[in-house]
Formats: structure tokens, C-alpha cells, sequence
């Protein structure tokens, strides 16, 4: 089922970025966020929970300098005229983007529901976290599905 | 026409992203309201008459379902078109708000088009091709 959900997490991650955030992406290989080279200190993070035939959460992390060429692109804005709150409010919206589109295309008894995005500190997340990664341009992220 | 138009996200950019569009397809001349979640849009509504509301599903305090249920369970309310715009893409869910009373429903991610032609198809005499403000050139129709 992991796989399954993991299979339409990808796609949904392409259709959000290209049609939201007119960003086209490539997945890589699976990697800690050490091998990847993803500094933590500019990343941002941010998790939802989901419950229904399966529960689980999706974290979803990107460099500060992504968002914020999200941001831009999402809203029309520059960055200069965005606050915080609008970065924060991108990524969140873009994971909630991602994982109710994924939800959808599974086969499910119970509609599944989900909680509010939040945003996380990245430093806490573990060292040993095997991720998925997405390059943009030149840019990446990495998301990771942990099932409960 | 200008009419009084009720976004209902608790995403801020979320929020700005659809102010955009309905500026850009013709609706600038509207008043435009914002609600962070469903018991803020009903406090607001208390106070400001609405022609139509575009709502999110999954919002804190108060979602976009029970909002509905409250607003087609008072008098006052109960005819004004809700649209639903929502992660929440599952059949059963969206023949739930269909059931509940809403007038549409578009999923995210969503398209400029997609919000614009349920907003000409329930309003109506919204005629782009006179109106259409092309100062946002950010969204292409």
C-alpha cells in the first residue's frame, strides 16, 4: 500500500508543481537529507496527518530560496512584497495540494480525512530518514511518507 | 456588475491566488471578503451581505462542511451559491457537499478557467470578453 500511495504522491507532486507553481519536476534517487546535500538551516518543513482505509503523515521539506520561487510563481508577487507568512502558507499549501490529490486517486472504502498542515522545524527531523527527492530546475526537495 | 464575493481558506496565499483570478476574469469591481475559516466567514456574514462563496474544505475551528450545513440552515443564508475548492477529491466527499447544498465544486489544483466558468455559470451575466481586465497578466485565460 506504502508503494501504491508513494506511486501517486509522485504524480501528484508533478501535476501541483506544474499547474499551481508552473515548476515542471524530476524524481531522483532515494536519499538521507546528508546525501542529498540539503542544508537544514535553510529548509523549511512541514507535515499532515491523514487518516481513512490507511493514516499516516506526509513530510514535505524545501530549501527557503525554492519557496520562495513558488511563492512568486503561486501568487504573482515578487518575493520582496511576501512576508513569512506567505512562504510558510506556500509550502503548507502545496503539501496539502499534493496529499489530498494523492488520496484521491487510491481506491478507498472510508473518504479519507485530513488535518491541517504544520509547519515543523527541520532540524528535527532525524538523520537516518531515508526521503524521496524532487528536483526543480536547480533546486530540490525531499518528501517522505511515514504510514502509522 | 459588481458583486460581493466571500473567500474562505485558511491558507493566506491560497486566499490572494483566488483574489487574483476572479480580479482577473472580470470580477475587480467586486468586493471581495476574507475568511480564515468557516465560523469567521459566518461572523462576517453577520455583518456583510454576500452574493456568492467559494469555500476550502479543511480549515480549523469550523470546515468547510459544517460552514455549509450553517449557512443553507438559516433563512437568511440558505440561497446564496456556495463553491466548494478542495483538496478533498473523493466521490463520495464531493456528492457529500453536493448534498449539503453547494453549488459547485472545483478541486485543487485548480486552473484560472476552472474558478472563472463556475463563477459566469452561477452568477451569469458576467460577459469576459467586454470585462476581462488584463492589468494581471499573471493568469492567462
Amino acid at each position: 500500500m506504502k508503494k501504491l500511495l508513494m506511486t501517486a504522491i509522485k504524480t501528484s507532486i508533478s501535476e501541483v508543481m506544474e499547474t499551481m507553481f508552473f515548476l515542471p519536476v524530476e524524481f531522483g534517487r532515494e536519499a538521507t537529507l546528508d546525501q542529498c546535500g540539503m542544508d537544514k538551516k535553510n529548509t523549511m518543513a512541514s507535515q499532515l496527518a491523514f487518516t481513512g482505509d490507511f493514516s499516516g503523515r506526509l513530510i514535505l521539506l524545501a530549501p527557503r530560496n525554492l519557496i520562495a520561487e513558488m511563492a512568486e510563481n503561486f501568487m504573482g508577487e515578487p518575493r520582496r512584497n511576501l512576508t513569512e507568512d506567505y512562504f510558510s502558507g506556500t509550502l503548507a499549501e502545496m503539501l496539502n495540494m499534493v496529499c489530498g490529490n494523492a488520496l484521491s486517486k487510491t481506491k478507498s472504502q472510508i473518504p479519507f480525512e485530513l488535518g491541517i498542515p504544520q509547519m515543523i522545524n527541520a532540524s528535527e527531523v532525524s538523520e537516518n530518514e531515508v526521503f524521496t527527492i524532487v528536483e526543480t530546475f536547480d533546486a530540490k526537495m525531499a518528501v517522505l511518507l511515514k504510514m502509522d | 456588475m459588481s458583486y460581493s464575493i466571500l473567500i474562505v481558506d485558511d491558507s493566506l496565499p491560497m486566499r490572494l491566488v483566488i483574489k487574483k483570478i476572479l480580479t482577473a476574469a472580470g470580477y475587480g469591481s467586486s468586493e471581495i471578503l476574507e475568511a480564515a475559516n468557516g465560523q469567521e466567514a459566518v461572523e462576517l456574514m453577520k455583518n456583510n451581505w454576500v452574493d456568492i462563496v467559494l469555500t476550502d474544505h479543511n480549515m480549523p475551528v469550523m470546515n468547510g462542511m459544517a460552514f455549509i450545513k450553517n449557512i443553507k440552515s438559516d433563512e437568511l443564508s440558505k440561497d446564496i451559491p456556495v463553491v466548494v475548492i478542495s483538496t478533498e477529491g473523493n466521490a463520495s466527499k464531493i456528492k457529500e457537499f453536493m448534498d449539503c447544498g453547494a453549488a459547485g465544486y472545483i478541486a485543487k489544483p485548480f486552473s484560472a478557467e476552472a474558478i472563472r466558468d463556475l463563477m459566469v455559470n452561477i452568477l451569469g451575466d458576467v460577459n469576459y470578453e467586454e470585462t476581462f481586465d488584463d492589468s494581471n497578466k499573471d493568469f492567462d485565460f
